[in-house]
Parts: structure tokens; sequence; C-alpha cells
């Protein structure tokens, strides 16, 4: 994948639309690509744009004193570790005392620091292990999807041919029209520039202009696939062609160089 | 936006309670309003906002001003909890018991923040209302329902009845026009 294209991830992950497995792809590529970070990190604060557009709304007060209350607590718990000390003070223990208080009060903050950490640690883990759930149910939503689409008993086919501009081309759409769903399965396309993204159109009978039915980029073998959900009444559709457009998709082709084109 | 304000969280990290209160002051009325955007219920928005400053005094020391604002990092951290709060509830399916509860809370303006505080949130907000203005309203419907519904993109090209290539296209063009917007800002 393309440095643009993980930004179009970071886009969707910054209002919380990226799927799981867009996510984990992204997450990946982060941990070692700076320029997306800063993208990600302008993202993440652009979307909180939407919350700042909202009229500011005054919590009761009593929220207020109680999570004061609880954080002066907190601090309150790790003074005490001081005070119980003070109670030692006496002329005939006091090196003793402080010795013992110093090594009980080392030993204690010690002992907080490090409950601390591995609750921290232990935190992460448990976001991490929420992380990875979330992934394999995304997949096997989509691998359930997938498998119910092929093997439905309405589902049909439409082959898709290449066009002039990539005779070698082929696709075969799966089409639920019950469920209003298709999946799309992409052979020997040529691979697309950085700066472009393959998307898919739908040409329909009640309207004049294509509808946009995905974007998508070609693996290193041609190949691809998306899901189309919410596709038009099987009637409306008339035919479905894919060209190449500008990263990320655009509201209307801008071309009419088809690579693949088919009716249904 | 906010380099108007003295960053309150580096204090915050080192245990000063007097600058948590300022942070609270500063900031609980647009998480208050977030989380009522988000989960329609002020009860649940209060435990949800107390939630959001506890762990804001928990995990101070991880924030990180090079990353982003202090404002966008208390943001997260709000919405991610009312989200996931909210998806609880569907879960538990009491979202229907509260779908006909009314609030009519958007007239209380902050009253605890201080007179430059709030002339900053003016000058922010007539900027930030500036910035959404200028993108169409199915980009703006579409991003919200994914921010403040916590919707994926197939529920949301449900909800409209558009395929989810169109949802996804209209949502990183939506993003990518906030994006250079903030950027415009600094």
């Amino acid at each position: 994948m393309t440095h643009e294209e993980f930004e179009a991830i970071a886009a969707l992950d910054a209002i919380g639309a990226a799927t799981a497995e867009e996510t984990r792809m992204l997450e990946e590529h982060l941990a070692s690509c700076e320029s997306c970070r800063r993208a990600r990190d302008e993202f993440a604060e652009a979307a909180t744009l939407l919350a700042r557009d909202l009229d500011p709304v005054a919590p009761p007060p009593e929220v207020r004193e109680h999570v004061v209350d609880i954080i002066e607590e907190e601090e309150a718990g790790e003074d005490n570790v001081i005070d119980a000390g003070r109670r030692f003070i006496n002329p005939w223990w006091l090196a003793t005392a402080a010795t013992l208080f110093l090594a009980l009060w080392g030993w204690r903050e010690f002992g907080i620091r490090v409950a601390r950490e591995n609750i921290r640690t232990q935190q992460a883990q448990i976001e991490e292990l929420k992380s990875a759930n979330a992934l394999l149910q995304d997949q096997k939503q989509k691998l359930s999807v997938e498998m119910s689409a092929l093997a439905a008993p309405g589902t049909r086919s439409i082959a898709l041919s290449g066009q002039q501009i990539s005779p070698s081309a082929s696709a075969r759409v799966y089409l639920e029209p019950e469920k209003r769903r298709a999946i799309v399965f992409f052979q020997n396309l040529p691979s697309n520039p950085k700066d472009k993204s393959y998307q898919l159109w739908i040409i329909r009978a009640d309207q004049p202009n294509p509808m946009s039915a995905g974007v998508f980029d070609v693996a290193d073998n041609g190949s691809a696939s998306i899901v189309i959900e919410n596709l038009p009444v099987a009637t409306e559709m008339k035919a479905l062609a894919v060209t190449l457009e500008p990263r990320g998709g655009v509201e209307q082709p801008t071309n009419t160089n088809f690579y693949l084109m088919g009716n249904s | 936006m906010e380099t108007t304000h003295e960053a309150l969280l580096p204090s915050v990290a080192r245990g000063d309670t007097t600058a948590f209160e300022s942070l609270y002051d500063r900031y609980s009325s647009t998480l208050y309003a977030l989380l009522l955007r988000i989960l329609s219920n002020p009860e649940d928005a209060q435990e949800v906002l107390q939630e959001t400053f506890v762990k804001a005094w928990t995990n101070a020391k991880m924030f990180d001003a090079a990353r982003g604002s202090e404002v966008a990092w208390l943001i997260s951290i709000a919405r991610s909890r009312g989200i996931d709060r909210l998806r609880s509830r569907k879960i538990r399916g009491d979202r229907e018991n509260d779908a006909g509860r009314e609030i009519s809370i958007h007239s209380a303006f902050v009253e605890s923040t201080t007179g430059a505080d709030k002339a900053v949130q003016s000058q922010e907000s007539s900027a930030v209302r500036s910035a959404l203005s200028e993108l169409p309203e199915a980009q703006r419907v579409a991003l919200e329902l994914a921010y403040f519904e916590g919707m994926s993109q197939s529920e949301i090209a449900a909800k409209l009845g558009e395929p989810l290539g169109t949802i996804k296209t209209r949502m990183q063009l939506g993003m990518k026009k906030l994006r250079e917007r903030l950027q415009a800002f600094k």
C-alpha cells in the first residue's frame, strides 16, 4: 500500500470508521513511517473539530466536586505514607526509626510504583486484546458475508470483461439481489499509480449519472476484491464499469477510459 | 487555536491538583456537550465525564504536546469512553428507553470559565464553525454518524441508502478538508 492509501485509512480511523483490518494495517505501517504518523495525528486533531463545534454545556456542579474528591483522595493516600513516618520522632530511637522509616517508605513507594506499572501494563494488554478481538470479529464477519453471498441460492454472477486499455483484465460480480449486496473479484488489472485509485461505477437505468460503488487498489498480482452494500435494485442497474481516478475517488468519473465493463 | 491557553496537563502530570481543577473548569463544558451528543442521557454523560477526568489525571504523563492539542487529547478520551458506553448500552437494549428523553440544556453555557477562557472559546468556536460550514452536507452527515453515533462504514451506508464506496469516499474527502482547515488555523 502507498502512503496516500495509509493516509486515507488514517482519515477514517480518526473518526472511528476504519475497519479493524484497516486499523491493523495502519498501525503496522505507522511503526516505521514518520510522515504517516504525523498525518494520523493531524487527522485525529481535525476530527475533534466535530466536537468543538457543539455548544458548550456546563455539567452540574456536583460532578466537579465528585471528580475533585476522587483526585484528592488519591493524593491523600500517598501523603499518608509520609505522615506515618512522623510518629516515630523520638530522640532515643531517632536513628533507628529514621532508617526503618526510610526503608519502609522506600519499600512502600517502590511497591506502589511497581503496582502502578503492572496496572498500566495490564491495561495496555487488555486494550491490545480488545483490538485483536475486534479485528478477528471483523474478519469473521467479512468472511461470513462473502461465504453467505457465494453460497446463497439467489446469488447470480455478472462477468466484467477487459476493455481496450486492459484486454486481459476480468472481474466477476456475485450479486445478492435480496440483500442488495455484491462481492466483486478483480483479476489481471494493471497496478494503479500511487496518485490514482480504481473506481467501480454503477450505470443506472433510472439516473443519468453513474454512481460510485467503491474505490480500490490492485495488488502486485493484479487482483483485488470489494464488497458493495446497498446496491440499487437489479432492475435499475444497467451496467458496471471501472475507471482510473484521482487517489481516493471522485463523485463522478473524470474520463471514459474503461478498464472493465459488463452489463448486469 | 489552543495557543492562547497555557497548557495545564504538564502541571497535572506533576500532581498539581489546582492545575487539574483549572483543567476541569476549562474543558468540562466542551466534553459534557460531546458526551450528551453521543449518549443523549445526562446521567450517563456525567458518569463518563467523571471517568474521563479521572483518566486524564492518571494518564496526564502520556500527553504529548507534539502530537496534538490538550483539548484534542481530552476529547479523544471522552469520545472513546462515550462510544464504549453507547455500545454497551445498545447491547443491553437500553437505548429505546432513552429515545424519548428530551434534553434542553444547550442554553446552560459555562458558568465556571473565566472571562479569558470565554473569549478564547468564542474565538475558537467561530473558527471551528467556519471550517465545518464549508463541508458539503452529505460529507458532514457521514462524518457525524461515524463520530457521534459510532457507526461503521456499512452501517452508515445502510442508514443513508448509499453504496459503501460512496460513503467511504465522502468521509475521506470530508476529513481531508477538515485537516486542511485545521492547518490553515495554525
